[in-house]
């Protein structure tokens, strides 16, 4: 297992600085509607909570999204997770990783922790019940020794929900 | 079936998947994208072996590389080499097409001092820039990547200053710092005009059902590593007014019997004022970037 996990990382580049500085500036200005982020020194661990949207199963539910973003920011995807106790959700593991292209091979530089947040809303939003992924309980297993979701082969097979 | 063994099948620990497809017994049960994933598995390894951009080698390195395979192919590339001397290999990431442009032109604006070309280039990237700006994208996410591109133009040519060396060139196209960073901009500007142009490129973007074009640009362009194909080309080429050719090299033949390779020139539908800049030899266009593709690898061509 390749050690790009939390513990291990390194400091952030100065492109990665700049860019997520803008990006927390254009946060306070403009946050997604339904997110909270409270701004802390630490620009290299965003914690972010979501509201579940009115009219959806999730409603009046509030959950955290812990962003860890790579030296090489943006290039490279932030690590995104939910924190204990993560949403009941079938693409949502019960330790808080989260199965959605953007977040691993279709990440892109042009997306923001912004574009992030409201895809991870829609999906929320979408779910027809509140159920964990089939294999919920392997995969947890397979990542004990704290691996990262970024670390996961992900298959994703499912764009309905 | 009797290759089951053979496949490579991922250990359990590295392929938690959804629904993990590895576990099926049946060949027919293997889709495009388990073979998509292993595509991917083999260009991590590729590229830890080559640089992004290699040396220039002669063309019968390419010879070598065929000695004992297609007669057709081999043919070809004697038709080649009386055009063409040499090569320079990229890696085969999904990043090739992008990093061969990207070469290519620097190395040409190096060796030529084309000082009214950086200038023209310069007018189409901040079209490019109100273009994305237009479609709404923050300044932010694709700032440092135009910034990093304009300062590799000007380093080329630097007006009063000495510029870079040839070697210098070479390195900084194969750091990552830098590579991946201009090859992220040539990416924006590509999106940006698929999108701007919509209409004109939706005909082209098929095989992806349910799909838009925005939706085609989210997940085939701007992601590092997706490959590039017609669509790609075409766009930046018009979207910063610089013609490519791409020459073809594949087992196809024509039933006349006689061997060619086939090329097009992908030529910029813009201003005319472009046109008339670049075309060199009279009504003949002739693009100082040539690309050799060989089915899914773009690399760089020397003309003789």
């Amino acid at each position: 297992m390749t050690g790009s996990s939390v513990s291990s990382r390194k400091v952030l580049s100065k492109i990665a600085t700049n860019r997520l500085q803008k990006e927390l500036t254009e946060w306070q200005i403009n946050p997604p509607s339904g997110f909270t982020h409270r701004v802390t020194d630490n620009l290299q661990r965003w914690v972010i909570e979501v509201n579940g949207a009115q009219g959806t199963i999730y409603a009046n539910e509030k959950y955290q999204l812990q962003v860890d973003f790579p030296e090489n920011y943006p290039m490279e995807a932030p690590q995104v997770i939910f924190l204990h106790p993560a949403p009941l959700h079938p693409h949502i593991y019960s330790n808080g990783h989260i199965c959605l292209d953007i977040l691993y091979d279709s990440w892109s530089p042009a997306m923001t922790v912004g574009s992030i947040c409201i895809s991870i809303l829609s999906m929320l939003s979408s779910s027809p019940a509140k159920e964990r992924p089939e294999d919920n309980d392997r995969y947890v297993k397979n990542c004990r020794n704290g691996r990262s979701p970024k670390e996961t082969r992900w298959w994703f097979h499912d764009d309905k929900v | 079936m009797e290759n089951q063994d053979e496949i490579p099948v991922e250990p359990e620990t590295e392929s938690s998947t959804f629904i993990s497809a590895y576990e099926d017994d049946d060949w027919s049960n293997y889709k495009d994208s388990d073979v998509m994933l292993q595509q991917s598995a083999i260009w991590e390894e590729d590229a830890a072996k080559s640089p992004f951009v290699g040396d220039k080698e002669p063309l019968s390195s390419l010879e070598a590389e065929y000695k004992s395979g297609s007669p057709i192919l081999l043919e070809k590339i004697k038709v080649l080499s009386e055009h063409y001397a040499a090569i320079r290999r990229t890696r085969g990431d999904g990043n090739c097409f992008f990093r061969s442009f990207m070469f290519s032109y620097l190395e040409h604006l190096l060796e030529s001092q084309d000082v009214a070309e950086v200038e023209r280039i310069k007018r189409n990237v901040e079209k490019c820039r109100k273009t994305l700006q237009g479609l709404g994208y923050a300044d932010f996410t694709f700032e440092d990547f135009f910034a990093l591109f304009i300062e590799q133009l000007e380093s080329v040519i630097t007006g009063n200053e000495a510029p870079i060396s040839h070697d210098e060139l070479v390195v900084r196209s194969r750091d990552q710092s830098v590579s991946d960073y201009v090859v992220m901009f040539f990416r924006f500007v590509t999106s940006g005009e698929i999108r701007k142009r919509s209409e004109f490129f939706e005909p082209f973007i098929f095989g992806l059902a349910n799909s838009t074009v925005e939706q085609f640009c989210k997940t085939s362009v701007e992601p590092m590593g997706e490959e590039s194909d017609h669509v790609h080309i075409t766009a930046l080429s018009d979207a910063l007014g610089v013609p490519i050719r791409v020459v073809y090299l594949d087992r196809s033949s024509c039933d006349s019997g006689g061997v060619s390779v086939n090329h097009h020139d992908f030529v910029p539908a813009c201003d005319e004022v472009d046109k008339a800049s670049t075309s060199s030899s009279g009504s003949e266009t002739n693009p100082f970037i040539v690309l050799l593709y060989r089915p899914g690898h773009y690399d760089i061509l020397y003309r003789k």
